[in-house]
């Protein structure tokens, strides 16, 4: 057993309907787990489509740039407050979510990680930080309902999700840029 | 040199790829979320006011053809809210304020629609327009009491109404404005009164919104 086969096994779990309308029903489960776990599943079955096609990968994303590119811009689509609500009531929104995630966000992620330079990841991560902060301060402070198809107070959650997780990132960061690991070595 | 040509062009067909996202994904960069999106087709839509039967508050039943030849100045409420539909009342009593007198109940009324008919009975609802300065003729607050009709009206106008635990409702706020022949014309911000006063004004003394 390989991880490509459990990457598809988590995918397929979280496409079977009760477990998607379960997640979906709560939004920071629908953003902080449902959206993640399908990039992991993407993640983890990438490395099936690395082994089947290694030339495809190292023909198109030698740097790792364009990769790296499209996993940040299919995660940003996905923050929008529209299409998180558009997923919920239009099928074919709903369908690309469960395509893109993984196979383009999940995929391009893994392939392109690695090839990055360690100021390219540092960008990357602090990116994503700003981002959340940002987002979390729009969701948590925001006068007016975001998205229709949750209540304000699961608004004001997600947001907090979003700070603590920028939080996260924020400790990592600093780890990184304090602590030399060949010092423990 | 071949390998980083190769680079360059999925990174450029990568950005055109996002670019075209995000311009599909919000209607050309001007909708980022599901409420403006709700706006903007309704406008463009312009849905008819369906047939249901509306009781305001003095207990008198009709349908929408009751203004016929009168611009109708809706918004949607429940009495026992108490966050936004204050707010939304008190705006639009600003609104109903800055209209010249003389187009009043001659060719516009003002309309607040209930959509918890249970609690906003006429009696109610007489009780709360009072709060608002409705003299309950050209500004009137009605319920409509058919469950169906109630939905069909909120589905074309794209109210969403979540109940939630304790007995309130979220929902999306905004003021409709509804033409002589019962369509839809305009949803404007709640919180833009001038503006809002304006556009109404407008439409009255020029038959045009410009």
């Amino acid at each position: 057993m390989n991880q490509s086969f459990y990457g598809l096994l988590l995918f397929i779990f979280l496409v079977i309907p009760p477990v998607a309308n379960f997640m979906e029903s709560v939004m920071v489960i629908h953003m902080h787990m449902q959206m993640p776990m399908l990039v992991i599943a993407g993640f983890l079955m990438a490395r099936f489509f690395q082994k089947r096609f290694p030339g495809f990968f190292v023909k198109w994303n030698s740097n790792g740039l364009p990769g790296i590119l499209l996993f940040v811009i299919i995660m940003v689509y996905w923050m929008l407050p529209r299409t998180m609500d558009e997923a919920l009531t239009t099928q074919t929104v709903e369908a690309f979510k469960f395509f893109s995630l993984p196979f383009l966000a999940g995929v391009s992620l893994r392939n392109s990680w690695k090839k990055l330079s360690s100021l390219g990841k540092n960008v990357v991560i602090i990116s994503f930080t700003v981002m959340f902060i940002g987002l979390g301060w729009l969701y948590i402070w925001s006068p007016v309902q975001l998205c229709n198809n949750y209540l304000l107070i699961e608004q004001v959650t997600l947001g907090w999700a979003f700070l603590t997780t920028a939080i996260g990132l924020v400790i990592y960061l600093g780890y990184n840029f304090f602590i030399d690991p060949s010092a423990y070595e | 040199m071949i390998k980083n040509r190769h680079n360059t062009i999925s990174l450029f067909l990568v950005l055109v790829f996002g670019f075209v996202l995000f311009f599909i994904g919000t209607d050309g960069f001007s909708a980022f979320t599901a409420e403006t999106a709700r706006v903007k087709q309704l406008i463009d839509d312009k849905p008819k006011f369906p047939e249901v039967t509306l009781e305001d508050n003095k207990g008198r039943k009709y349908s929408i053809s009751e203004f016929e030849d009168k611009y109708v100045f809706i918004t949607f409420l429940y009495t026992s809210c108490t966050t936004v539909c204050p707010e939304l009342e008190y705006n639009m009593a600003q609104v109903y304020d800055k209209v010249p007198s003389k187009y009043l109940g001659e060719d516009i009324v003002f309309l607040s629609i209930s959509f918890d008919p249970e609690r906003d009975d006429p009696a109610t609802l007489n009780k709360y327009k009072d709060f608002f300065n409705s003299d309950g003729e050209t500004w009137r607050m009605a319920r409509i009491s058919d469950q169906a009709e109630l939905k069909s009206l909120l589905d074309r106008f794209g109210v969403i109404v979540i109940p939630d635990e304790y007995g309130n409702f979220a929902h999306n706020s905004a003021f409709y404005l509804v033409d002589k022949k019962g369509s839809l014309i305009n949803v404007l911000d709640y919180k833009e009164i001038d503006e809002a006063a304006k556009t109404v004004i407008n439409l009255l003394e020029n038959g045009t919104e410009e």
